[in-house]
């Protein structure tokens, strides 16, 4: 194995880079967005509820390049909110990190939804009143009630979205292209190696994915038994 | 303490309308059929259902009025709730002290965590984690952390209601206590009769999303209402010690000897008064007294009133003994043989009672 990552070139390494960082700021937003929004969809009576769901689990369904098609379209210096930044002196967001970004947060939303929203369901509202009654406010019963009680599903979810945005690929071909150090990611750089023909080089590459990828499900489902053991003592 | 409540709801076919004030002593039971609104009354007193338009106050802090909100978390309430509601990632020590542990630093501490786990016998529970615990057990705790949060007000909202009728018999002294030792207002609701009348000073009864009675318990058991359910009595007598296993207990100048109650654990605690229940239909009536009858306690009363039993064939009468009421249920036939008129005196023969 050692051998086999001895060769990877810089181009190589830069990719990976990337890759992590995407993942990792992907993930961290996800969290900090798709928190507030799984509590709301577990709470909401409104009529709105049915149609957010199911625009959250939208990336789930289409075909990736239609994602990326639109977000270009959007993000792009004739879209509206290209267009908007450009006006404001700004650069538009198409073929960027911060466009593959906006990207990958929409792609891998249904990741950090899903797992989130059955385990406040699960939870119900009770824990929450009961922290109440006895003086929470509401930022208080998040960190002493929902976080400790939800653990197993924040991992996972982390886990789900992190991984899903490794394995991304349309949506980031279709908006960011293959710029290296700013959109080049690692399943756009199997592809670049692929057309070019540079077969041991792709290679490599994707063996290291399906070996990660494994690592971190593997881990996924392990948690999932013990969270799962837990929630029946 | 006086809580007021305005509240007007209409869910569907279900209205409720409250426009009361509850004075708040002791333990007050807000009492009704399951469906009735007793629960939506109390979760919109503790805050955690906002109804538009409601106005509550408890004593001089107002809790809600136009656009004013209290949350719950400045609410000085403590709640309990039918079935477990134990945090279950904490010990049971780490539950108790919760509310404890989140009181403002001006609070006035009435209660300290000793006192509370020795009250409630918790000590052997402290480090085990609730799904370790029996029903009773679980609501002993939940209570204790109510109590820890210092509260104003305590609402229990059929505490006992998820328990089987060990637990339950396990779980109500230690109600009787807290009322007895903590003076802290608490109002109960509940469905089951027996529980009220165990535990309770004062009765709200509720029909159909309304308040139609309020008032000291024992007056409030002869509302045809719960007559209804099962016609009782309750009585306040003054204690005199016990002699040979039988409690002397006097009402007014009459005496009366019951066999006198078995707690092993409490015989420290022995209370200056005793609530006896007695049935109506435990209570015989006889012009004169029986010397030859094995009923030993028989008591000086009058009659004050009838009222129609649910029985075509019986009915029940009034009688006052001392201030206080009884009733006793007798069939139309053998009220009409002695008789019985309003203000007549008469002696009624006490088979059966139950002492809290």
């Amino acid at each position: 194995m050692p051998e086999l990552f001895a060769t990877l070139s810089p181009q190589d390494w830069q990719a990976i880079r990337l890759t992590l960082k995407l993942c990792f700021y992907t993930t961290v937003i996800l969290l900090l967005l798709g928190t507030p929004l799984a509590w709301w969809l577990s709470l909401s009576q409104s009529k709105l509820r049915t149609a957010i769901q199911a625009i959250v689990a939208l990336p789930l369904v289409l075909p990736p390049t239609v994602l990326g098609f639109y977000l270009l379209l959007l993000l792009g210096p004739h879209g509206a909110v290209g267009g908007t930044l450009e006006q404001l002196g700004l650069s538009h967001l198409a073929f960027s990190f911060s466009g593959i970004l906006i990207g990958s947060v929409i792609y891998s939303l249904p990741f950090t939804v899903q797992p989130l929203l059955e385990s406040f369901r699960r939870m119900g509202p009770r824990p929450l009143e009961v922290a109440a009654t006895l003086g929470a406010g509401k930022l208080d019963q998040l960190f002493s009630v929902v976080l400790p009680l939800c653990r197993g599903s924040f991992i996972i979810a982390a886990t789900l979205t992190f991984a899903h945005t490794l394995g991304e690929f349309g949506v980031i071909l279709m908006l960011g292209g293959s710029i290296p150090g700013e959109t080049q990611v690692l399943s756009v750089l199997i592809y670049d190696h692929t057309e070019a023909m540079n077969y041991a080089q792709a290679q490599q590459l994707s063996l290291g994915l399906v070996i990660s990828a494994f690592v971190v499900l593997f881990i996924v489902y392990g948690l999932n038994r013990r969270f799962e053991r837990e929630a029946l003592l | 303490m006086t809580l007021s409540v305005q509240l007007t709801l209409q869910r569907g076919a279900f209205s409720l309308q409250i426009n009361n004030s509850l004075p708040l002593q002791g333990v007050t039971a807000l009492f009704g059929r399951s469906g009735c609104g007793k629960t939506t009354l109390l979760r919109a007193i503790a805050g955690l259902d906002c109804h538009a338009d409601a106005e509550v106050q408890c004593g001089a802090a107002i809790w809600q009025q136009s656009s004013r909100f209290v949350p719950v978390h400045q609410r000085r309430i403590g709640m309990v709730f039918q079935e477990s509601s134990l945090l279950p990632h904490l010990t049971v020590a780490q539950n108790l002290l919760y509310g404890f542990n989140r009181l403002a630093k001006d609070t006035l501490i009435q209660l300290q965590p000793e006192q509370v786990i020795q009250l409630l016998e918790l000590t052997p529970l402290l480090q085990q984690a609730p799904e370790q615990l029996s029903g009773g057990q679980r609501q002993r705790v939940a209570l204790g952390r109510a109590l820890l949060s210092q509260p104003q007000l305590l609402l229990l909202d059929e505490p006992l209601a998820s328990l089987d009728q060990q637990s339950r018999s396990e779980i109500l002294p230690f109600l009787q206590r807290i009322a007895s030792q903590t003076g802290i207002p608490m109002l109960l609701v509940s469905h089951q009769l027996d529980d009220v009348v165990k535990l309770a000073d004062q009765l709200v009864l509720m029909q159909d999303g309304r308040i139609i009675s309020q008032g000291p318990l024992a007056q409030q058991l002869l509302q045809p209402e719960l007559a209804a359910i099962g016609a009782m009595s309750l009585l306040h007598a003054k204690s005199h010690g016990s002699v040979n296993h039988l409690q002397h207990l006097s009402i007014g100048k009459q005496q009366l000897q019951l066999p006198a109650p078995q707690h092993g654990d409490t015989a420290s605690y022995s209370p200056t008064c005793y609530r006896l229940r007695i049935q109506a239909r435990d209570v015989a009536l006889s012009l004169k007294p029986l010397s030859d009858s094995s009923v030993s306690n028989q008591l000086q009363v009058s009659i004050s009133g009838f009222n129609s039993a649910p029985h075509p064939a019986e009915t029940l009468v009034q009688l006052t003994l001392a201030g206080q009421p009884l009733q006793a249920l007798l069939t139309k036939q053998s009220v009409e043989r002695l008789c019985l008129k309003i203000g007549q005196p008469i002696y009624a023969q006490i088979k059966a009672v139950a002492l809290d």
